[in-house]
């Protein structure tokens, strides 16, 4: 396991607050600044191509993976990923083959998945109050192991970002016209799925099930509103993120606050999507 | 049984049915598209025009078999699509510029347009005079605007095979005129075959080198002037349209170099 301290460290010069002198706070800050970039960027991708339910699906799927590693004896980090990919990619799969709508397929195997978790899960009492945990989420219990996963993620959804953005652009905008036109749409949208998938899982770690949907979302969503580009949109994105984890993580270590970590991002990132609506009406009162 | 002379066919329908939700929708189509043409595929609604174009795509199921020549090196041969009244999302922040670049730009757009890229998307605008559009967000486009900008994105391809579906629906009589007289020329230089759906009979009479008159069956194929007669009308359309054959147009949607319309006060009539 490689030495983390040193970015710690520089991490608590860089911001220094009394709150970012502690290890937990530091290794939060640093979960955090891998995390909202990633959900940024998905989130461009999920809010372009409507799939907000699908990361919603995802998401409450958490019970059933840690469920399904007390079943085989493995530990919810791998269980929780692995059943997370295995419902997205089968999610497309379902969506590709059948004709019922892209809502009621993402709906059938939300409930599959979230009732199997809940079964599992409610018939051990310990267990249930420990899954407390993945409601809420929290980003200040997250260990040095689960960074240096976060930085995997991190640099494969770099490559999926450099490679495929233009593809997936093509594929929100018309999935026929994109096959057409020689887009292997069946390989996004799986490679897509089973990514989007980690990242809503790691994500569950820091902002729970119940506001891991809201991450991918709202910063995306201000983005839209800010932009006027694609390339607009994507940085926009990252910006409101990354500002917004930075900030509701200091918030909420002060005393006076002493709100939920994940709660508190996710207000500021709809502040600055409250803000975003400035310049659209103001476009809308120059166009008249 | 359709003949697939590779010279002169660019594609061949060999007893093709579809049948969607136990309905049938096409029922042993055989006919076949000259290479090089402007082939028009007509008929009235539900009369499964769309679902042709589809299974030509490739993307639905269906019995029978389509068969599409190749290019001279051998290779597949490539395709232009333009979708009827494409249905996307408008409020997706995406420029002009940014939609022709995106299938041919390896960089990820998010670090912006390259130069070359620029300087192709510009080149296709100019080529659908649409030169002006190049900054403007998609969804702020109009109809007539749209089409030409999805036209752009179609010729990127440098189709062997442009298909349209219904390309001026939703657009005014006069965005019609010069989307058919823009694609014309378009033809004439590049050399693509064109295959069109279309409901509007003045479009194909003008614009038409081969029709396919359609209504789940092949009611009628081959020139414009062998094809639009009032018995295949009244067989595809129904008694109201049978008395209007190729001479008695009942719409038209464009007056190209091969018709000799006028347009007086927003009227079309035959010369």
């Amino acid at each position: 396991m490689p030495d983390l301290s040193a970015v710690f460290s520089i991490l608590g010069t860089l911001i220094p607050l009394d709150c970012m002198q502690t290890g937990f706070m530091q290794r939060a800050l640093a979960g955090l600044l891998l995390l909202a970039p990633m959900t940024a960027m998905m989130g461009v991708q999920v809010v372009n191509m409507r799939m907000a339910f699908f990361s919603d699906a995802i998401s409450h799927s958490a019970f059933a993976g840690i469920a399904l590693g007390l079943l085989f004896s493995i530990h919810p980090h791998w269980s929780m990923p692995l059943l997370g990919v295995a419902v997205g990619v089968t999610i497309v799969a379902i969506q590709r083959r059948s004709m019922l709508s892209s809502d009621t397929v993402i709906g059938v195997l939300f409930a599959a998945v979230t009732a199997f978790g809940l079964a599992m899960v409610s018939r051990d009492a310990n267990l249930a109050r420990d899954t407390q945990v993945f409601l809420y989420g929290d980003i200040l219990t997250i260990t040095d192991f689960d960074l240096i996963q976060l930085a995997g993620l991190f640099l494969v959804l770099t490559v999926f970002e450099v490679v495929g953005f233009n593809r997936m652009l093509y594929l929100s905008l018309n999935q026929t016209v994109a096959d057409v036109h020689r887009v292997r749409t069946a390989l996004w949208q799986y490679l897509f799925a089973a990514l989007l998938a980690l990242v809503v899982m790691f994500s569950v770690w820091a902002m729970g099930v119940l506001l891991v949907t809201a991450m991918l979302i709202v910063p995306a969503a201000a983005a839209r509103n800010l932009a006027r580009s694609a390339f607009g949109m994507f940085w926009w994105a990252i910006v409101i993120s990354v500002t917004s984890a930075v900030a509701g993580l200091l918030l909420s270590a002060q005393d006076w606050a002493g709100t939920a970590t994940g709660a508190t991002i996710i207000l500021i990132a709809f502040m600055w999507f409250l803000i975003s609506f400035v310049p659209v009406v103001l476009r809308r009162e120059r166009s008249r | 049984m359709c003949r697939h002379d590779a010279a002169s066919t660019a594609i061949c329908f060999d007893g093709l049915s579809v049948t969607l939700g136990g309905t049938t929708v096409l029922e042993n189509i055989t006919a076949q598209i000259p290479r090089g043409g402007c082939t028009c595929i007509v008929g009235p609604n539900g009369a499964g025009k769309t679902t042709l174009l589809m299974a030509l795509l490739g993307r639905i199921p269906c019995e029978g078999e389509v068969r599409i020549g190749v290019r001279p090196d051998g290779s597949k041969v490539r395709i232009g699509y333009v979708p009827q009244m494409m249905a996307f999302d408008r409020g997706m922040p995406v420029t002009v510029l940014e939609f022709l670049s995106m299938g041919v730009q390896r960089r990820p757009l998010w670090v912006g347009i390259s130069s070359s890229s620029r300087r192709h998307a510009l080149e296709l605008l100019n080529m659908v005079n649409a030169a002006h559009l190049a900054s403007r967000r998609l969804g702020a486009l109009s109809g007539g605007e749209f089409q030409r900008v999805m036209l752009a994105l179609a010729l990127q391809q440098q189709p062997d095979l442009l298909i349209l579906d219904e390309p001026a629906a939703g657009v005014d009589f006069r965005g019609g005129q010069l989307f058919c007289e823009l694609l014309e020329n378009l033809r004439g230089q590049h050399g693509f075959t064109q295959v069109m759906v279309t409901h509007d009979l003045g479009l194909v009479t003008n614009h038409a080198t081969h029709v396919i008159l359609l209504n789940r069956r092949i009611v009628a194929e081959g020139s414009p002037a062998t094809t639009l007669t009032p018995p295949n009308l009244m067989a595809a359309f129904g008694a109201h349209m049978g008395g209007a054959g190729i001479d008695q147009t009942p719409c038209c949607g464009c007056s190209g170099s091969n018709g000799e319309h006028h347009e007086e006060d927003g009227e079309v009539r035959n010369a």
